[in-house]
């Protein structure tokens, strides 16, 4: 039987739908201007950087002004749609963590390898290769789990919450006891309120 | 930005929420005013900078397309903000669900209006259209983000 609709997720519906067709919008326009202007094999990405035929070497300040805008822009992208997707709890934990490495590792990368393939070798054209196709899917995978909790014929599938505990009672009190006594029973302590002069704020 | 949201911090997220509102809006004063000094308000102007000298190349596909990648970033970074601040305003279903569709759907159209003036070898009021569109409807959620935001507690569930 579904589950209805978190009405939490049925608010954001609108802003997390638009963002996830700009997302689409900012892989397939990179893909594009990827393929464009470096080209689709490593031989291309290579010398697209350190020249060759009639190709000159990109310098420091070309390098440059391609990275800083996107050392800015790709994280806040990234952190804006795995914000929103961890909050709606859209996909398991390990696979959270497992896209979250592969989109700020293929952010760090892309950004990285034309430096490294510019002044350190030029095999690093497969690095970034990699990274790029690595960023582009986990771009497209950001969109899909935006949509795939958010789509209105989709939103009253049930969001993940967390597994119950698969202990019986009396195993749960002793795992708490456990955990107790590893941190020595000490009595909870009373958060100072703010006004109290006990408070760091006063 | 749960923290911004939340309807029992709205009170504490008013200051940054007001920050981030004015630097919006000189983003979109910027960008109005970039646009109108590059001839973004002539037809001709706007042909004349996508198709090029009569006879010579338009503008290439790659340039092309690296305005659609900054711009598709500006604007969904800035629309997904707002909408989302919208959210927790109160402002009524319709209206928010209209500003916010009519300011993205112009939005998209803007960012593809030059492959359309170069597919028709002309038509530059095309872009003209879609960016008064995209800066007065951009302009007007910007507004009524700022004027209604933690104007009144909604019956918004912590997020």
């Amino acid at each position: 039987m579904r589950a209805p609709a978190d009405p939490r997720i049925v608010r954001h519906r609108l802003p997390a739908l638009t963002f996830a067709v700009f997302l689409l919008v900012i892989a397939a326009s990179s893909a594009v201007v990827f393929a464009l202007e470096l080209g689709a094999t490593v031989g291309h990405v290579a010398a697209h950087y350190r020249g060759g035929g009639f190709a000159r070497a990109k310098t420091l300040d070309g390098l440059l002004l391609v990275a800083v805008p996107h050392l800015a822009a790709m994280p806040i992208v990234l952190f804006a749609a795995a914000h929103v997707v961890g909050w709606a709890r859209a996909v398991s934990r390990r696979g959270y963590r497992a896209l979250l490495g592969v989109s700020f590792g293929g952010a760090a990368l892309s950004i990285a390898c034309p430096f490294l393939i510019r002044y350190v070798a030029p095999t690093a054209a497969w690095l970034h290769l990699a990274a790029f196709l690595g960023l582009e899917a986990a771009l497209l995978a950001w969109s899909a789990l935006l949509g795939a909790v958010f789509v209105p014929w989709r939103s009253r599938v049930r969001t993940r919450t967390p597994a119950p505990s698969r202990l019986p009672h009396a195993g749960r009190v002793a795992v708490a006891v456990a955990r107790r006594w590893r941190t020595g029973f000490r009595p909870r302590q009373e958060r100072p309120q703010p006004g109290s002069g006990e408070h760091p704020s006063t | 930005m749960r923290f911004l949201v939340r309807p029992s911090v709205r009170p504490r997220s008013r200051a940054p929420v007001r920050m981030f509102m004015a630097f919006a809006a000189l983003a979109l004063a910027g960008w109005v005013l970039q646009r109108v000094r590059e001839g973004g308000l002539v037809p001709s102007e706007v042909e004349a900078c996508y198709l090029g000298v009569p006879g010579g190349a338009p503008l290439g596909a790659a340039a092309l397309w690296e305005e659609v990648h900054v711009g598709a970033f500006v604007h969904g970074f800035t629309l997904f903000m707002l909408g989302s601040l919208l959210v927790v305003s109160p402002v009524r279903d319709r209206v928010r669900r209209a500003l916010l569709v009519t300011a993205a759907a112009a939005a998209l159209c803007d960012l593809f209006a030059p492959f359309a003036v170069i597919a028709l070898g002309g038509w530059g009021g095309i872009r003209v259209a879609t960016f008064v569109a995209a800066a007065l409807s951009s302009a007007t959620l910007l507004v009524v983000v700022a004027v209604r935001f933690g104007s009144e507690v909604v019956g918004a569930s912590p997020g």
